[in-house]
């Protein structure tokens, strides 16, 4: 395969996007966190969906989050993706729920509910996504 | 039965809705010869054309002249000017919108007056010119985020939501593998009484397990069909509509509810499964028509995938939260269940028209044309949808 082949998937860059994958980038992924209430989002956005307040501050996530549904794709719908792969949602400590993947091993039944840790992974093509592992 | 003013936020549906409007004709296309001919290679029409065989049959079926029609609504699929153009329609009220929306539309323009005789129209050609519902040109990415959001992932496709749905659904509810299984193999049972289906072959649980998975949980024939067709139908207000028809299917109610919060994270479909909005829309429903669970003859649910059935079955009160799967198993909803559900086959087995072949069989089974697959004494018909968090609770009856 050639590189322009095993392009991962671009994520969608609105203008709120780019801080968040900029935080990626940098090993440290940052989420809005609304100043009045402290809810935080996930997509990021330009406002609280909760009190409504434009104030948000960019603020480091602890990393921490649980698994709360998973499946396994065995259809080829992307180059960068051949089959069989998993997708997760995690519930990140801070509230919001994450769509991403299980690095290191597939999900399987009884993972439900199971700790995670976010791991920063590096594509073939130099895209660095925000993955998650079991934790311990 | 009527529920409590707070379930909609103090505020209590308009008792005036119900039958305020009646479907007086269905039409659609041959979807059996158009399936043939694009597995052929062939593309038999385009969205225009197939929508405007099915308004022709529309007319028939109605029995009634163009210049009846005084409101138009297209289909999502093609541009509402152009069918208003080639159906030769200029009507004082129009609208765009999918299959349960229009329907809706067309009760409400009806009732504010802007329209008395309204043709909704809709085709779709997404299996000749091969509309992509995976990968990076997803359908519907620009009006719903969770489509697209998630693809540097790998996390694509509208199986791969109603997969990780069902993955916590059973997780939550205790589910099984061999539960979900019952939709299919209850769909084909009764696809295999319907001519009109594309696919008519029964299957078993056995079937169902044995079957491939496109997206762990989801085997393939969790999955709609793809295929190419048309479906239209006339609505009249019920006074005109009576005039107009000597079989109205009256329209007894419609109630909605939608849930965006956590749309774009899944949350609304991975911890809640719709079940709050399915609830309102539902009790919004039973409110205006005085209608109930216990009163409706045949479910029809909008089945992209067949987890919606359970969805269905717990949300709009057909069986007690947890406990869809032993309905599924004890009560029963194929060819001789207690609740006859998608008795065409739905979108499973019969022909994947986005829910408006749904609205046909309503009207079909309440007219007693059903033949082989005819639920008998049908006096109302139950229609449920949850596409994207909209909600949604149509109750046809005679
Ligand atoms: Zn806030």
């Amino acid at each position: 395969m050639s590189a322009t082949e095993v392009k991962t998937p671009r994520p969608v860059m609105g203008l709120y996007d780019k801080p968040m994958w900029e935080s990626v980038r940098a090993g440290a992924m940052k989420l809005q966190r609304c100043k009045h209430c402290a809810t935080w989002l996930y997509p990021p956005g330009p406002s609280c969906p909760k009190c409504l307040s434009p104030e948000l501050e960019w603020t480091r996530v602890s990393g921490e989050g649980k698994i709360v549904s998973w499946v396994v794709f065995h259809r080829h719908y992307l180059p960068a993706y051949p089959p069989p792969y998993n997708a997760i949602a995690v519930r990140l400590a801070e509230g919001p729920t994450m769509i991403s993947n299980l690095e290191g091993t597939m999900p399987e039944d009884g993972c439900i509910g199971r700790a995670m840790r976010l791991v920063y992974v590096t594509m073939p093509d130099g895209v660095m996504l925000p993955r998650w592992r079991y934790e311990g | 039965m009527t529920p409590s003013p707070l379930a909609f936020g103090g505020r209590h549906p308009n008792p005036r809705n119900k039958r305020a409007a009646a479907v007086i004709g269905v039409g659609h296309t041959d979807w059996v010869r158009d399936w043939q001919r694009c597995r052929a290679g062939e593309q038999p029409n385009d969205s225009l054309g197939y929508g405007l065989e099915a308004f022709r049959n529309a007319l028939k079926d109605a029995n009634i002249n163009r210049d009846e029609i005084d409101g138009l609504i297209a289909g999502p699929t093609t541009a509402y000017e152009r069918m208003g153009e080639l159906a030769g329609l200029n009507p004082r009220w129009g609208d765009q919108s999918d299959a349960v929306m229009a329907v809706s539309q067309a009760v409400m323009a009806i009732e504010a007056g802007y329209a008395e005789v309204v043709a909704l129209i809709y085709g779709n050609d997404q299996r000749s010119v091969g509309t992509q519902y995976g990968g990076p040109a997803a359908m519907g990415g620009n009006a719903h985020l969770s489509y697209v959001y998630h693809s540097p992932w790998g996390f694509t496709s509208q199986g791969a939501l109603y997969a990780l749905t069902l993955q916590s659904y059973k997780h939550a509810r205790g589910f099984t593998e061999r539960e979900m299984g019952e939709v299919s193999v209850a769909q084909r049972g009764w696809s295999s009484l319907n001519p009109n289906a594309i696919q008519r072959k029964r299957i078993s649980i056995e079937d169902y397990l044995a079957s491939h998975y496109v997206c762990q949980p989801l085997h393939l024939f969790d999955y709609c069909l793809i295929n190419d067709g048309g479906v239209a139908l006339i609505i009249a207000e019920a006074e005109r509509a009576k005039k107009l028809s000597s079989r109205p299917v009256f329209i007894e109610g419609i109630g909605r509810s939608d849930l965006n919060s956590g749309a774009t994270s899944l949350e609304s479909r991975v911890d809640e499964f719709y079940l709050p909005a399915q609830q309102v829309a539902a009790a919004q429903s039973y409110a205006v028509s005085g209608l109930g669970p216990k009163d409706m003859d045949v479910l029809q649910v909008y089945d992209s995938f067949s987890v919606h059935v359970p969805l269905a079955l717990e949300g709009y009160g057909y069986a007690k939260v947890g406990e869809a799967g032993k309905f599924l198993r004890e009560s029963g909803i194929g060819p001789g269940g207690k609740l006859p559900t998608n008795t065409s086959g739905g979108h499973l087995s019969e022909t994947y028209m986005q829910g408006w072949a749904h609205q046909v069989e309503c009207v079909r089974q309440l007219r007693g044309e059903c033949g082989d697959r005819q639920v008998k004494d049908a006096r109302h018909v139950h229609y449920t949808s949850d596409v994207a968090g909209k909600c949604f609770s149509v109750i046809y009856g005679v």
